[in-house]
């Protein structure tokens, strides 16, 4: 009994310590974005500061083109979001549910772009946007990341799941494929469609190589990339960075904590299956 | 319900539709908040001059070259901008710049002979001249006057020998714990503050002919000095104060003296105001020697607004624009009409500045973008890695041969 | 809309459904890749219009450019350092949070934070964290080892630091993957192995470690690919220095096609890059397949 006991404060013990490995960097820095005091380097650190403002949270508005780097990202991530929504489920239903010529083909050549790092794409996206004149435009932002292989694969084995008799009816009362697709399935499909929304939603959020490269002036950049030109140049501000830093993770973090569930279940059918 | 098809196409075409601008856009790096209101300011004075020409300033905050290079490479280049001096010369040799001579010569109010003449023939490639120097800077030593006053030292110091000898008696452990937390000088694994040893020594990162000579003695042994600085504890290095730069730990008193051009001063008066500072010429060598920094203005080819974008840069690096862009003392000028009038030998910060300019080595290397960062890796190497500093700077003057121009 | 055959109404709205998806794939997708190779054989400079063809040159070059060969290695390091500690400890978490403990939603959220938190957010707090009068040096201090360095800027110290960064914020996102994997596993198994005197350790070796193997499969694959391509904690924390001491390929492809403009040595480089995931990820598959218990 009693090294059971022991046991359990061991485990205990391992788990607080991982969790605060895990989020005490986060409380730091939401530390100090209420730190009065520039000089965030003075030792002793403490987590709690001695004199506690919300100017940098006011300052990161003011002082900064923030409202317009937000403006930016969730203009892309919105219109990002929607059209993989959209278009990985219609690709997804196409794939799985309709038998046409070429459909294996397609499929066979979509799965192995999987394979491709996108690294190798940087400079041929780059000539290619630059011939349409997109360098610096929310067009070469947005259009790239419109439609994700992953998205219409995750669809594609939600899709698979449903029952072959659903759409028979409907077919026999003569409606389109669209119809069936937008009346019957989408309907249906509520959590797959919320997994590929959220996990496009996140990495649109997050993005920083693709902006870092089409981007140059500043009023074109995004959040994460326009947080990250700070840092050269601020160095010395840390509370205001860390403000900016807590503000840009304050959607990813809530959308995680409301959806959760989604999120579990976005991970385990493309690792799984993937 | 088909039209939900559309959606992403009219998107797309709404937001890729650019209209061509029909104003000068006009484009300079973001350095401090000063920095932009002077600039603002010479803008309206210049728009009370030329209520006819529209412009719009854009200031590119952060890796300022790699952005022009891209909006060049995309043809999106700004009618007129800014173009550092130790850049220019890779644009002036792939031709993308405008030369600016047939526009001089029929500008009555652009007095080129007005220009010292190593700022004139700066931007000068192949008989060609393609920016005009807005204005200029130099590494100076600036010094702490309470903490040379603690230390019972007077006056800056004038060689080698002295600066390492006060750096030694500045050094110091002011809270007692052991260790030392305020040092005599601060220097950074950076080429650019390295090289004025170099030039003190006789010695030379490439010369005019384009022949590397960063591998020579005289470099070899400048840098064995420099270093011996921070290898002995008499300088510290920013890194090592968690700081951002080379001013900021001069800002914070950490150090006593420190290398820097007249940006320090805006700097200074922001962040340390009680900070009682002096300013001298860097120490000598077995000669006087410094760096001379220069920002050209210059027109891009491809600009559509050659003529406006004259008018602009005819002002801005004119006699007027000068005046009021060097007033605040954040740049100096480089035409001798401002210097004289605007009484730059007067004041003995800003002369210390003038004086230095009479032998300071133009900071225009002739050599492809990544000699800079190759030279970069070598001085970190020295620093952090304790590289052989002979070996080091032999094998970076190889390196440094595959990227000369021409 | 009136159709001869149900297989043909099928091949028209399948190509239609297809039809933007594929137009978008092929043009940046699909079209890039060869003209990536096309690009690598030439000198190309956007802001020189004179574009010479120049064979292998580039990838001649490539392999005589010392920095190549050091962003090579330290990308391999890289790798090799992160993928194992990465999938060991996502597979552990995964674990831990697979026992019935109160307030493991708590739990799996902490964990989980980092990996959906930007990774400028992430880079800029461990720059904070990693700089010389910072929190980890505070912390050694505290526990009483005399630690002084600055961890971004010493050559020895920088790439660790950034693979330790790395291992912190995806390792949760794995754990997710893992924690689907255990929930498949059937608890039976578990209580024989009880039965037959099994602790916590063995049963985790024994069973678990063996059952989810598709899982660690793709775990591994993603890691990978994730590690070869490591860009963005490099290019915010370290620039590749101190003395490219912390230089990747990605970031060696991203300075020379975007900073120094040589795009054809850029994309060249890229394509090497990607034929080392690419042979990696099959020797995986031939020596490591998902499906062998």
């Amino acid at each position: 009994m009693k090294q059971l006991k022991v046991q359990k404060i061991v485990f205990f013990g391992i788990l607080g310590l991982a969790t605060l490995i895990y989020i005490g960097p986060f409380l730091f820095s939401l530390s100090i974005s209420f730190n009065a005091d520039k000089d965030v380097f003075e030792w002793p650190i403490k987590l709690f500061p001695e004199r506690f403002t919300l100017d940098n949270y006011k300052n990161v508005w003011k002082e900064l083109p923030f409202g317009k780097w937000l403006f930016n990202s969730v203009l892309v991530t919105l219109i990002q979001t929607v059209s993989n929504v959209f278009f990985s489920a219609l690709a997804g239903f196409a794939f799985a549910r309709l038998e046409f010529k070429g459909r294996k083909l397609i499929f066979g050549l979509l799965l192995s772009s999987l394979m491709i790092p996108g690294i190798i794409l940087l400079v041929p996206k780059f000539i290619i946007l630059n011939e349409f004149q997109l360098i610096n435009s929310y067009g070469g932002l947005i259009i790239p990341g419109l439609v994700g292989v992953t998205n219409i694969f995750l669809m594609k084995q939600f899709f698979e799941t449903i029952p072959k008799d659903l759409e028979q009816a409907a077919l026999i009362d003569g409606c389109s494929y669209f119809r069936i697709f937008w009346q019957i399935f989408l309907p249906i499909s509520k959590p797959a469609l919320a997994a590929v929304a959220i996990y496009t939603f996140q990495g649109s959020w997050n993005e920083f190589l693709w902006p870092v490269i089409v981007t140059y002036t500043e009023d074109m950049y995004t959040l994460p990339l326009g947080m990250a030109s700070l840092r050269t140049e601020l160095l010395t501000d840390w509370p205001l960075l860390m403000a900016g830093t807590i503000l840009i993770s304050l959607p990813t973090l809530m959308i995680f904590i409301v959806f959760q569930r989604y999120f579990v279940q976005g991970v385990a059918s493309s690792g799984l299956k993937g | 319900m088909k039209h939900v098809f559309l959606i992403p196409f009219c998107t797309l075409l709404l937001l890729s539709c650019t209209k061509q601008a029909d104003y000068v856009r006009f484009t300079s790096w973001q350095s401090s908040p000063t920095e932009e209101r002077i600039i603002r300011q010479t803008l309206t004075d210049f728009e009370k001059e030329h209520p006819d020409v529209a412009y719009q300033f854009q200031p590119i905050p952060g890796n300022y070259p790699e952005k022009i290079q891209l909006m060049l490479g995309t043809g999106k280049a700004p009618d007129l901008f800014w173009l550092k001096g130790d850049t220019a010369p890779a644009y002036m040799d792939f031709e993308v710049l405008e030369p600016l001579d047939p526009f001089v010569s029929i500008d009555q109010n652009f007095d080129e002979a007005d220009f010292f003449p190593v700022f004139r023939d700066a931007f000068r490639h192949k008989g060609k001249n393609y920016g005009y120097a807005k204005d200029f800077n130099a590494y100076v030593l600036f010094y702490n006057k309470k903490l040379f006053a603690e230390a019972g030292l007077i006056g800056p110091p004038k060689n080698w020998e002295e600066l390492y000898d006060f750096s030694k008696r500045l050094t110091k452990d002011t809270d007692g714990d052991g260790k030392n937390d305020q040092f005599g000088f601060v220097i950074e694994p950076s080429i650019d503050i390295a090289l004025p040893f170099a030039l003190q020594n006789g010695g030379e990162l490439v010369a005019e002919d384009g022949t590397v000579r960063v591998g020579e003695p005289e470099f070899i042994e400048a840098l064995n000095f420099f270093m011996s600085l921070y290898r002995d504890g008499v300088s510290t290095i920013p890194a090592d104060q968690g700081a951002a730069w080379m001013g900021d730990v001069f800002s914070r008193e950490q150090c006593a003296m420190t290398i820097s051009g007249s940006w320090l001063i805006p700097y200074l008066r922001d962040n340390s105001p009680d900070l009682e500072y002096g300013v001298s010429e860097l120490p000598q060598g077995k000669k006087r020697g410094t760096l001379a920094f220069t920002v050209a203005m210059v027109i891009p080819k491809q600009s559509n607004h050659k003529k406006e974008a004259w008018t602009m840069l005819s002002y801005l690096a004119g006699k007027e624009g000068m005046k009021t862009w060097t007033n605040s003392g954040i740049a100096l000028p480089t035409r001798k009409s401002v210097a004289l009038s605007n009484g730059f030998y007067e004041d003995s910060v800003l002369n210390t500045f003038m004086q230095s300019v009479e032998y300071a080595k133009l900071y225009k290397i002739n050599m492809k973008e990544r000699w800079y960062d190759e030279s970069q890796a070598a001085m970190q190497g020295i620093f952090y890695k304790n590289k052989d500093i002979e070996k080091t700077l032999k094998e970076l003057g190889k390196t440094l041969e595959k990227y000369t121009l021409d | 809309m009136k159709f001869k055959s149900r297989k043909k109404e099928q091949l028209f709205w399948g190509y239609l459904f297809l039809a933007f998806p594929l137009l978008l794939l092929s043009i940046f997708v699909f079209f890039p890749i060869g003209f990536a190779f096309v690009v690598s054989f030439y000198d190309w400079n956007l802001l020189i219009p004179d574009k010479p063809f120049v064979g292998l040159g580039n990838y001649f070059e490539l392999f005589k450019d010392p920095v190549f060969i050091k962003a090579i290695k330290n990308t391999i390091i890289y790798t090799i350092g992160v993928v194992p500690v990465q999938t060991l400890l996502s597979l552990f978490l995964a674990f831990i949070m697979n026992q019935k403990i109160r307030g493991r939603a708590f739990f799996r959220t902490a964990f989980y934070i980092p990996a959906i938190t930007s990774s400028v957010v992430t880079s800029i707090i461990f720059v904070w964290i990693y700089s010389k009068p910072g929190l980890l040096n505070y912390g050694l201090n505290a526990l009483g080892v005399d630690s002084n360095i600055d961890w971004l800027t010493n050559p020895v110290t920088v790439l660790p630091s950034i693979m330790i960064l790395n291992v912190w914020t995806t390792s949760g996102y794995f754990m997710v993957s893992f924690l689907a994997g255990l929930q498949n596993i059937p608890a039976s198994l578990y209580e024989a192995a009880k039965i037959d005197g099994a602790n916590q350790w063995q049963q985790f070796w024994k069973i678990t470690v063996p059952m989810v193997r598709p899982v660690t499969y793709f775990v591994v694959i993603m890691s990978l690919i994730g590690c070869f391509q490591v860009f963005d904690q490099i290019f915010i924390m370290s620039s590749g220095g101190p003395d490219n001491a912390s230089t990747t390929m990605s970031y060696f492809v991203y300075q020379n096609s975007f900073k120094y403009f040589r795009f054809g040595f850029g994309a060249a480089s890229a394509a090497v890059l990607a034929l080392l995931i690419f042979a990696t990820t099959l020797i995986q598959k031939k020596y490591f397949p998902p499906d062998v218990y």
